[in-house]
């Protein structure tokens, strides 16, 4: 049978972010897989070398939009790096809180969407109703839903009220039985373990080889976390575990995110109890020429920064490297072997985020006969029900 | 199979009790938390007008336009909404003690014109008397004085323009005079012009 290509983009079908993937299919298995990005370049790394180290914070919260404080998180850190500081451990603190409720906001959208992809939209529904008590934490905490704007070089910007404290425990504590129940529906879903187990597989050998990160890399058995490996912020003063399964499939990776997010829940809650007095900023004047390198984990997985300075106001060169940069080639080895309505799955399983990514290569599109969007989601969806027929469940 | 549903039966009924989540927005008025970050707000009665929040404005949101050729020469500060991130670091930067600019609660911002999307205060512009150049805002000279205390008299500038806003001396008493020199070196001046009158009566 002669094989035939799929382009799939450069609007992703799930994420709906500019990327290209071009699969070659024969028949309905997925021989080859060719990654293509490069849609979305902003140039927000020379854009961050006009602006002041302190103005820069903001161009790089909006280098993402879900995970718009590890970025700033994983600057900052290089900043400080150069003047060799640390910051008051109050900073550390509500930095950590912030960085950790995004990672609830994240984990919570990203399994909505998967429930979307695979036909369960009471999943979706259900999920993103959830996240919105995490939305008004944060909304409670820094001013706002998303782009907390709570960074800056030496400390954090706006201080966390003592009466907002109870209100903000309360809300948090007002998930975990949702969360729960939701986790069990998951797990013990025979449809879910039909459809996700043992589909995507990214070996623990594989998982190094490519070097993957974040909950990519942590559902494949590799032990990689930042806030473990090298404590940054308040990490290394709480209590919490890092989640780490073995078989590297899709489903193992949507129990990571969601175990991830009961010792998120954790943190933030031990944080917001033991928030020590003191400073929240260094006032930080002058920042001497040298270079300097910040990390962070952000949802995704560790987020890189680097800072050089030449003694003036304004960064002289400042790179970025994003961890989907590191999680998407391993789509490589994931997609290719399956079928195509697993390769919508697959892809998004982990859970790739371009418009972090997107900085450096512009290339050219071709194509040959175009699946789009909405085809690749209903195939998807429609091998779930087929499954279900299968098993008898309505 | 009949556990899962029965669980998940648990949170329909719930959610058929307490409702969705969402508000009834634009008819019931949607009231954010105190901490909000909405529309930036001038406080004309305590911006002093010195541009603090527009060099600090990291989206460029912060503009201003000095009118001199009036008689009543203003400087006007002009906040566009459709640029702002509401970071908030405007009124963190500001001189007022943080009130001059601050950061209210309103985010119901949509627009239909882009041209509207803006705001603006007016502020006295002091002059200098013999150039013409922009010295700074009246209530920006007047806010140095009071800060830096007798200190304020080792500068003509400066005690003149205190000594006027507190209605001691004339408008008109010292510049009538016109002889950039000696004379004019107790006259509201710009950096300049004060070199020279010095330089002039060495």
């Amino acid at each position: 049978m002669a094989k035939s290509v799929i382009p799939i983009g450069p609007y992703h079908p799930l994420q709906e972010e500019p990327e290209f993937f071009t699969l070659t299919v024969d028949g309905e298995t997925v021989v080859d897989i060719d990654i293509q990005i490069g849609y979305n370049h902003r140039g927000i790394e020379k854009l961050s070398e006009r602006k002041t180290f302190d103005q820069s914070t903001f161009v790089i919260e909006r280098i993402c939009g879900i995970c718009s404080t590890n970025h700033p998180f994983a600057y900052t850190r290089a900043v400080e790096d150069i003047i060799q500081v640390e910051v008051p451990e109050r900073a550390k603190y509500i930095r950590t809180i912030i960085a950790e409720g995004e990672r609830i906001h994240s984990h919570l959208l990203w399994l909505g969407l998967a429930g979307h992809f695979l036909g369960y939209n009471t999943v979706y529904m259900w999920v993103w109703k959830l996240r919105e008590e995490i939305l008004d934490v944060m909304e409670i905490l820094s001013g706002n839903r998303n782009s907390y704007a709570m960074f800056k070089p030496g400390g954090v910007r706006r201080d966390i009220n003592a009466e907002d404290i109870p209100l903000v425990i309360k809300k948090i504590d007002s998930i975990i039985p949702t969360l729960t129940r939701l986790k069990k529906a998951i797990i013990d879903d025979p449809v879910l373990h039909a459809r996700l187990k043992g589909i995507g597989i990214l070996t623990k050998q594989e998982a190094i080889d490519y070097c993957a990160l974040g909950p990519t890399s942590r559902a494949s058995g590799v032990a990689r976390d930042v806030r473990k490996d090298a404590p940054y912020g308040a990490y290394d003063r709480v209590e919490w575990d890092m989640i780490v399964t073995e078989n590297g499939d899709v489903f193992d990776k949507v129990v990571v995110r969601i175990l991830e997010m009961y010792e998120s829940i954790k943190i933030v809650k031990t944080c917001l109890q033991n928030l020590p007095d003191g400073e929240i900023d260094l006032n930080i004047k002058d920042i001497p020429p040298g270079e300097g390198i910040g990390a962070a984990e952000a949802p995704r997985g560790e987020t890189f920064h680097y800072v050089r300075s030449d003694g003036t106001n304004r960064p002289a060169r400042h790179k970025v490297r994003a961890p989907t940069f590191m999680n998407l080639p391993t789509c490589k080895t994931t997609v290719i072997g399956e079928t195509v309505s697993d390769a919508t799955i697959i892809l998004a399983g982990v859970d790739p985020c371009y418009c972090c990514t997107e900085r450096m290569a512009v290339r050219s599109i071709k194509g040959k006969k175009l699946y789009n969007g909405q085809d690749l989601i209903r195939l998807s969806q429609e091998k779930t029900e087929t499954i279900k027929k299968k098993m008898g469940i309505k | 199979m009949k556990l899962p549903k029965i669980r998940e039966l648990i949170e329909a009924i719930k959610a058929l009790i307490v409702g969705p989540y969402t508000s009834k927005f634009p008819f019931k008025p949607h009231e954010p938390y105190p901490s909000f970050r909405g529309q930036p707000v001038y406080n004309p009665d305590k911006c002093v007008g010195c541009l603090a929040c527009e060099e600090v404005c990291p989206a460029d949101a912060i503009g201003h336009e000095d009118i001199t050729d009036s008689l009543n020469p203003k400087r006007k500060i002009i906040h566009y909404t459709d640029t702002c991130i509401f970071c908030g670091c405007c009124e963190a930067a500001c001189i007022a003690d943080n009130e001059g600019i601050k950061l209210s609660n309103e985010f119901d911002l949509a627009f239909f014109d882009r041209k509207t999307a803006e705001e603006s205060i007016e502020k006295d512009l002091q002059l200098c008397e013999i150039c013409g150049a922009v010295i700074a805002c009246k209530d920006h000279l007047k806010w140095i004085a009071e800060k830096i205390g007798e200190l304020t008299y080792s500068n003509p500038t400066l005690y003149q323009s205190r000594l006027k806003s507190l209605g001691i001396i004339d408008e008109n008493i010292t510049s009538v005079l016109k002889d950039h020199g000696r004379s004019d070196r107790v006259k509201i001046l710009c950096a300049r012009c004060r070199r020279e009158t010095t330089l002039t009566t060495v």
